[in-house]
């Protein structure tokens, strides 16, 4: 086992990508890859199977996607399934896709006939919310489930369900916490070290994650020296972000990011998953309701809108930046309504389009600096 | 009390001396290969323009692509901050500051005091700057400065579909093989600008009070042409390339009172 603990852990986990899963996998734990929250991990990991969410490398040039995928639609998933060609993913037991989004939907064909892994499964998702689409997703996760049970060899009860639901539930409540000392100011966690903790969690079991954040909350409440005083707080909002550089780029200015809205953030611990008697129930609630994730389409005047203004509020955010990614069309469509009903409330906002590479630094850079005097 | 700024741009540097509300002397100097050189001359020319020393001044802000190139400036300012500021100072009136430059292209909309509350910034390519603009004189042999009184002459436009400067050129040149007047190119080219700009002009929300900074406002092709769609006269001011230089040394001015 590892010495490092807390925060200085949760760096060389962020760091070493590969490193733990390795180690569990030669214990003889079988891991999925799973790239959106909507094949939900609680079900794989209640057969005993470590869900790994894959990572983007944004430093990795894509050299051997392009043979299979025309130069157009999301450079993140683009970016994955290149590593994956490369065998920067050959721990994986199978591949686990939902349809978060049109891109991800056709590429899994593409990917998973030109890697093979062992063992695939698509979970398909509605993308409107109605009762029907609803009843359609549960009886999905229940495939899902059964498919996962086929796959592992084991059963999952209910009770086993329910107590990884609980273990999850833990998780997102140590989060909240941990979350919820960044409404000081100055922040007692910036956001380089807030993002190196959620990306520690994208590759660990759940108990383990959770021991990490309990060390990490207690390193920061006890620390003497925390993240210097900025003149601007700022919310980050977009799908993933599960790279420093972005975060890093802000906070060498005069500026914190003190809360997010992203879909390995703040989206995915803002409410527990419901315990219910039926535990299929509580993970339709959660993933399909509550959620909030533009891929789901809520209508005109959506209360998602309301819940980014409440969120940036209740961390006093003076001003949010929209990090999305080229073609991300989920992100993409609702950005300019977004940023308009922000500035109602008073927020104003800067959306910055990457191709997952920020290759084009030195004009990002200007951006986010001239935005932090336009804050001050 | 004299402070300096210097806007390091892609293609050209330009530094304001300023005293109170006077500008003692400013330049304008290719940026060249190198940008901190680029800094350095153009300082010591506007320095010597105003028989000053470097030990003279008691601030130097500087802005644009290069600002981190200057090692001994007392801070760097974006220039979307400068260009606000040094458009708000020559006319109070202004609300939207259209700058196109070197190699980017910006809107900014500023409130009653002078104060940037958005932006919008092109610089994914060259596309509709002053480099665009350069390419396409080379391509129809006829001078920078001469475009915008060519277009003038033009009794009709044409569309440019393309805004890629490479792409573009390729289609100038078609139009050159189609015998096209080369007027009417011309004013088919700033069309296509003021198209792309007005983009922009309609995410930040336009309000009156037009100012245009940059060097590709000396273009009065351009002008006519984002004055036609917008519906209002814009505001040139006579030196519209050290605006950005001008903002810049305006900030020195509250940096050094601070001191």
């Amino acid at each position: 086992m590892d010495t490092l603990k807390g925060l200085a852990r949760a760096k060389e986990l962020y760091l070493d990508r590969r490193k733990r899963v390795k180690e569990l996998k030669a214990q003889g734990k079988k891991v999925l890859g799973y790239v959106c929250l909507f094949a939900p991990p609680e079900i794989m990991a209640a057969a005993g199977i470590l869900p790994y969410r894959l990572r983007g490398d944004l430093k990795e040039p894509i050299t051997k996607a392009h043979d299979f995928v025309e130069p157009f639609g999301c450079p993140y998933i683009r970016n994955l399934f290149d590593q994956d060609l490369k065998g920067n993913y050959d721990f994986l037991d199978g591949l686990i896709m939902s349809h978060s989004c049109d891109m991800v939907q056709r590429l899994y064909g593409i990917w998973t006939l030109n890697t093979r892994p062992s063992f695939k499964y698509f979970v398909n998702v509605p993308h409107t919310l109605t009762p029907w689409s609803k009843e359609f997703f549960k009886r999905e996760l229940i495939f899902f489930r059964e498919k996962i049970e086929n796959f592992s060899g084991n059963k999952i009860s209910n009770d086993q369900l329910q107590k990884t639901i609980k273990e999850y539930n833990t998780s997102r409540a140590l989060l909240r916490k941990l979350y919820s000392l960044r409404k000081e100011n100055p922040p007692l966690l910036s956001g380089t070290e807030g993002l190196q903790v959620l990306v520690a969690g994208m590759g660990l079991p759940v108990e383990e994650f959770n021991n990490l954040l309990q060390e990490v909350i207690e390193e920061v409440m006890s620390r003497g020296q925390g993240p210097p005083k900025k003149t601007a707080r700022l919310m980050l909002y977009g799908s993933v972000c599960d790279d420093l550089s972005l975060i890093q780029l802000i906070e060498e200015g005069d500026a914190c990011v003190v809360i997010d809205d992203t879909c390995i953030g703040t989206r995915s611990f803002r409410h527990d998953l419901p315990e219910t008697p039926d535990p299929m129930d509580g993970l339709v609630t959660a993933y399909f309701d509550s959620f909030l994730c533009p891929r789901t389409d809520r209508g005109p005047g959506s209360a998602r809108f309301r819940y980014i203004a409440d969120l940036a509020k209740e961390y006093k955010a003076d001003g949010l930046i929209m990090y999305i990614y080229s073609y991300c069309d989920p992100h993409k469509f609702d950005a300019p309504d977004v940023s308009m009903s922000l500035r109602k409330e008073g927020l104003p906002s800067l959306i910055l389009d990457d191709d997952y590479s920020l290759t084009n630094l030195a004009s990002i850079r200007t951006r986010i600096q001239a935005f932090i005097e336009l804050l001050s | 009390m004299i402070v300096a700024g210097i806007d390091i741009g892609s293609i050209t540097a330009e530094t304001v001396i300023l005293q109170g509300n006077q500008i003692l002397s400013s330049s304008i100097l290719p940026t060249g290969a190198n940008s901190r050189r680029a800094a350095d001359r153009s300082l010591a020319a506007a320095l010597s323009q105003a028989n000053l020393k470097q030990e003279d001044l008691a601030a130097i802000v500087t802005t644009g692509y290069g600002r981190a190139s200057f090692s001994s400036a007392t801070k760097m300012i974006t220039e979307i901050t400068c260009h606000a500021r040094g458009a708000f100072h020559v006319r109070p009136e202004t609300r939207t500051v259209i700058d196109i430059g070197g190699q980017d292209s910006k809107v900014i909309r500023l409130d009653e005091r002078g104060r940037n509350v958005d932006f919008q910034m092109n610089d994914k390519c060259a596309a509709g700057t002053g480099r665009f603009l350069e390419v396409m004189a080379h391509a129809l042999e006829v001078k920078l400065e001469d475009l915008g009184r060519l277009s003038h002459s033009a009794k009709r436009s044409i569309k440019i579909s393309s805004m890629c400067t490479v792409f573009a050129e390729s289609e100038v040149i078609s139009l050159i093989a189609e015998s096209q007047p080369k007027e009417v190119i011309i004013r088919g080219l700033h069309d296509a600008i003021a198209d792309r700009i007005m983009g922009m002009v309609h995410r930040v929300g336009v309000e009156e009070g037009v100012t245009i900074t940059g060097g590709v406002a000396k273009n009065e092709g351009v002008v006519r042409a984002l004055e036609e769609r917008l519906g209002v006269k814009l505001f040139v001011p006579s030196e519209p390339q050290i605006i950005g230089a001008l903002g810049a040394a305006l900030l020195a001015q509250n940096i050094a009172k601070d001191i």
